[in-house]
């Protein structure tokens, strides 16, 4: 055959055969993935849509108690911290509003900020904002906890660690007994390590801060080197924060002979003024938590208390598209928090909801298809366990936000669907912040 | 129950901007079978089929860049008459002045639409000047078809051929739709005097058309995509969250996805042009089987390499002479390297002057072995050469960067066959050797396009910093077991890449006779992969080390 009519004979034939499929496919309503995502006519036929056979979907959620004068509603609103209390006037995070305010009139106290979440806040992203706004309101300085080292210590900007090679960690993903790690989720044992760190936050130059070694048990007292002077410690307790300097410096090093000790991290604060604490562990839930022993938790609140405990998880959730059902992650964060709340009794509680999380579906990225479910749990266990909640996936812009945020230049997320990168996780501090302040205004027009 | 939706269905024939056509939409299915009836039913009256040929690559255009269309057919205009002129014109001074309005005009549109808030921004940063990054959309094309009607011009001023007599032709050969959104470049010379030839097609121009066609495909829409989507992106996006090992492989993934990315869209224009009976010279030849940096330029991206060669190295002066040209780039050159190492890089006076002072010395020191004067000048050229085509992939620092560092290997290179000279005639052609080579070769390559694919430099150095400070061995277990997909993607890519150059050929050419419902059968199977491919469970990053 003429090779010319082989070209028209192979388009015209393998177009006709395409389009046969393609409406065969319609006509015999097969559903096939790879057919419908290849069908000629999908965009020129209009579907009518299936109802979703999915009965866990509707399935209860925990129990949700009504409480007069509560709606749990509210957890729907963006840039708000509710505790689903109906007079909106009132302020939601009654303590902590009262100590920010004592700081805004001049008292010298701390008040400690604990903010726990997965890789969302790794690096100290959204934190680091947090902080910093904070401070610059109501005073403070310093970094607060940080970890011997971390995955991200090389590009964590609010601090300069660096660290020789030996020393070991236990953490939540490592076998092994977990009751005595720290919040961070790590505990670090020295071979004869050191570690030196700066820093990198501080802008009042004539801010004295207080340099605390944060570490567990030893029998018999323990000789470290502080910036090479060597300090015998006594840390007799199951938790220890031992102040090793107050004054101008912002570094520390630290070397560890003992490798006994178990070592948690540094803390940098000032002794009055505001410190966020950033407890990031990448890949988890929350309910990892569950591990720490209540008593250690307990020694934890008496040497190291807190006023306002941060809870952001749920992305890692939804790691699956089609997932819809997260009732039993449900119960068991309920525990967790109740936990919590029991342990550190002076800490008011916010839970923050996942932000938006995308998959591809038929070849568009659009949110997870089980987010509304996830946020509505996650809602649901900070109604039962007397804990505020903020809607950082409607505060971000809801529904596709971050696939938004991802396209955007320059971009405010990054192409996995999941993080919002620096820039983006600046505006979440930001609108926490914001949130937060509009919470303290209400303290301020009702108590006064 | 499904139902047609005749608004879907008008506006199918609109162009949208969320959806702009490519070879992979079901309307390019329709528009290409109706093109070919038309084709091949006027293939005897070539006004007819011209006339169809331009309409058709035309609203191609639209439907893939909506009214940017009007600029193609500007610029054909304005070169089509230009080229006349310059042509018929008897005066020297004249003449010269028409190509100079050609240039400027093609040059000036390029860069307007290219590179204009590049250098708003730079301006910025080095004056402060705080003007606002204005509002231009990249016109899809553009870098092709601008450098299409430069070389059109000054081979008409050069007197290499004459200019097309009829507009038509010379709209056709700017808008031919095959090669419309990535190349390659076609030289006017090549093409336009195939346009009213007959319509004649052999059997393995049949095959081979089919053969570039579907496995242009296969590298563009199965593995480029489903390598890009599912492994590739995010990692390249936030580098600091993986380990080194994810990080070398994404780079390996990202060399694979560009080359299936760019080459398989070149294949399938050539393919169809194949079928249509226009022959175009090949574009890639199996670039990563290069032995050498030289040999890579001569395998990669060929009709850039040589429109860069015959329009930008040679008027420079090429490897005989420096111009004045030669000299104000060098100066700008080493004064620019200068001042990013003092300023950018922070590096104190001293250091970023030993920088300059290697830099200067490695572009010597060829010319001094060789007792040769002009081998400097030669490469500076090439430098330049490389830098602006560099700049020509995109209005960004780590284009020039990368263009800069392909100049300097290229004069690596170059030192290194001076050096070992003769001395190794006898290795050079053991397997060993040019396999060391080719590794060498290939890393390098990899090397240079962490800084084409980041973002920043930020980005390039925390992925340069994870691969080589924080590798671990050890996360290899999970990372197969997460990524089993992707490594086994580019595993078969890598094989396919490995095929000697005429191995395909050999094979199609015992595929002449094979009847047409084979081919049939084929193309049905790459659309059920392709179908299969895309509604894949996405492999998702997932955390190696706590």
């Amino acid at each position: 055959m003429d090779s010319k009519r082989k070209v028209l004979l192979f388009v015209v034939s393998s177009f006709i055969l395409y389009l046969l499929i393609s409406l065969f496919s319609y006509v015999l309503g097969i559903d096939w993935a790879p057919l419908k995502r290849i069908n000629l006519l999908s965009d020129i036929v209009k579907e009518t849509p299936i109802k979703s056979k999915d009965t866990l979907a509707n399935a209860p959620l925990i129990v949700v108690a009504a409480k007069p004068d509560y709606n749990i509603n509210f957890y729907q609103l963006p840039h708000f911290i509710t505790n689903f209390n109906t007079d909106t006037t009132q302020p939601s995070l009654t303590g902590f509003s009262q100590k920010l305010h004592d700081l805004k009139t001049r008292k010298k106290r701390k008040v400690r900020i604990a903010y726990f979440g997965d890789s969302m806040i790794e690096g100290d992203l959204l934190t680091q904002t947090i902080r910093k706004l904070l401070q610059k309101e109501f005073g403070g300085s310093g970094v607060g906890f940080v970890p011997v080292t971390s995955m991200v210590s090389q590009f964590r900007q609010t601090v300069n660690t660096s660290a020789s090679e030996g020393w070991s960690n236990d953490n939540f993903k490592t076998p092994g007994k977990k009751n005595k790690l720290f919040l961070s989720g790590y505990l670090f044992h020295s071979q004869g390590d050191w570690v030196e760190m700066r820093d990198q936050t501080i802008t009042d130059s004539v801010a004295l801060i207080e340099k605390s070694l944060l570490c567990g048990y030893s029998a018999e007292p323990v000789t470290v080197k502080i910036n090479n002077n060597p300090v015998a410690l006594k840390p007799v307790k199951i938790f220890n924060r031992i102040v090793t300097s107050t004054d101008l410096g912002r570094s520390i090093r630290l070397s560890i002979a003992d490798t006994s000790l178990p070592v948690y991290g540094i803390s940098f604060e000032s002794e009055s003024g505001i410190t966020v604490d950033n407890f990031s562990f990448r890949g988890i839930t929350g309910i990892e938590y569950g591990y720490l022993d209540s008593a250690f938790l307990s020694k934890i609140a008496e040497a190291n208390p807190y006023d306002l405990i941060v809870f952001q998880y749920g992305v890692n959730l939804l790691f699956r598209p089609n997932d819809k059902n997260f009732n039993w992650y449900g119960r068991v964060f309920e525990q967790v928090t109740k936990k919590f709340r029991s342990c550190f009794p002076t800490a008011d509680f916010v839970i923050v909801s996942t932000a938006d999380r995308a998959f591809r579906y038929q070849g568009e990225y659009k949110s997870a298809i089980g987010i509304d479910s996830l946020i509505k749990l996650q809602a649901a266990v900070a109604y039962q366990t007397g804990s505020c909640f903020y809607n950082q996936f409607e505060t971000m812009g809801g529904h596709n936000s971050i696939v938004d945020w991802a396209s955007r230049k320059p971009s405010l997320a990054n192409k996995d669907y999941v993080h919002p990168n620096h820039r983006g996780a600046e505006i979440l501090g930001q609108y926490f912040f914001e949130a937060i302040m509009d919470d303290y205004r209400k303290y301020v027009t009702t108590k006064h | 129950m499904p139902a047609f939706d005749l608004q879907s269905f008008l506006e199918q024939f609109l162009y949208d901007p969320a959806n702009p056509l490519l070879f992979n939409n079901g309307f390019f299915v329709c528009f290409f079978s109706i093109f070919i009836c038309l084709y091949y039913y006027f293939r005897n009256n070539f006004k007819a089929r011209r006339y169809i040929f331009c309409f058709f690559s035309l609203y191609f255009f639209y439907k893939a860049s909506g009214y940017f269309v009007g600029l193609v057919i500007v610029s054909a205009v304005v070169d089509f008459y230009l080229s006349n002129a310059i042509y018929k014109q008897q005066n020297k001074r004249i003449k010269q002045l028409l190509l100079l309005a050609s240039i400027v005009f093609n040059l000036g549109m390029l860069f307007y639409f290219k590179y204009t808030n590049f250098f708003i921004s730079l301006s910025g940063d080095l004056f402060h000047t705080n003007f606002n990054p204005l509002n231009i959309l990249l016109p899809i094309g553009i870098s092709f078809y601008t450098f299409e009607n430069l070389s059109y011009t000054i081979d008409v001023y050069r007197g290499e051929f004459e200019p097309a007599r009829k507009f038509s032709d010379y709209l056709l050969f700017l808008s031919f739709f095959p090669k419309l959104v990535m190349g390659p470049i076609v030289r006017a010379n090549d093409f336009i005097p195939q346009i009213n030839k007959p319509y004649t097609l052999s059997d393995k121009d049949f095959t081979k058309g089919f053969y570039l066609i579907i496995s242009g495909m296969f590298k563009k829409l199965i593995i480029s995509d489903y390598l890009t989507l599912n492994f590739v992106n995010y990692i390249f996006d936030d580098p600091s969250r993986y380990t080194g090992m994810e990080n070398l492989f994404a780079v390996y993934g990202y060399a694979i996805v560009i080359y299936c990315d760019f080459s398989g869209y070149s294949d399938v224009a050539l393919g169809i042009a194949r079928w249509l009976g226009f022959s175009i010279p090949a574009n890639f030849l199996s670039p990563y089987q290069s032995k050498n940096i030289t040999e890579f330029w001569r395998r990669w991206h060929i009709s850039l390499s040589s429109w860069l060669r015959d329009y930008l190295y040679i008027p420079l002066g090429g490897n005989r002479k420096g111009t004045i040209a030669t000299y104000i780039f060098a100066v700008v050159i080493f004064a620019g390297t200068f001042v990013a190492a003092n300023l950018v890089l922070k590096l104190s006076y001293f250091t970023s002057g030993a920088i300059t002072a290697a830099l200067l010395l490695l572009f010597i020191l060829p010319a001094l072995l060789e007792k040769n004067k002009k081998g400097i000048a030669t490469n500076l050229n090439l430098l330049i050469v490389m830098l602006l085509g560099g700049f020509w992939h995109g209005a960004n620092w780590n284009f020039i960067f990368w263009g800069g560092l392909h100049g300097i290997a290229l004069v690596v290179h170059k030192l290194w066959k001076l050096l070992t000279g003769k001395n190794l005639t006898q290795i050079k052609i053991r397997w060993w050797y040019k396999a060391i080579m080719i590794f060498i070769t290939f890393h390098f390559i990899c090397f240079t396009w962490i800084f084409f694919k980041s973002s920043d430099f930020t980005n390039a150095a925390a992925m340069i910093h994870q691969i080589l400070y924080n590798f671990k061995f050890d996360v290899w277990a999970g990372f197969y077991n997460n990524y089993k997909a992707v490594l086994a993607m580019m595993l078969f890519a890598g094989l396919l890449h490995a095929v000697p150059d005429n191995y395909a050929d050999k094979i199609l050419g015992s595929f002449t006779k094979v009847p047409v419902i084979a081919y049939v059968t084929v193309f049905f199977l790459f659309v059920f992969l392709y179908g299969f491919f895309k509604s894949a469970e996405p492999v998702m990053p997932i955390y190696l080390q706590f």
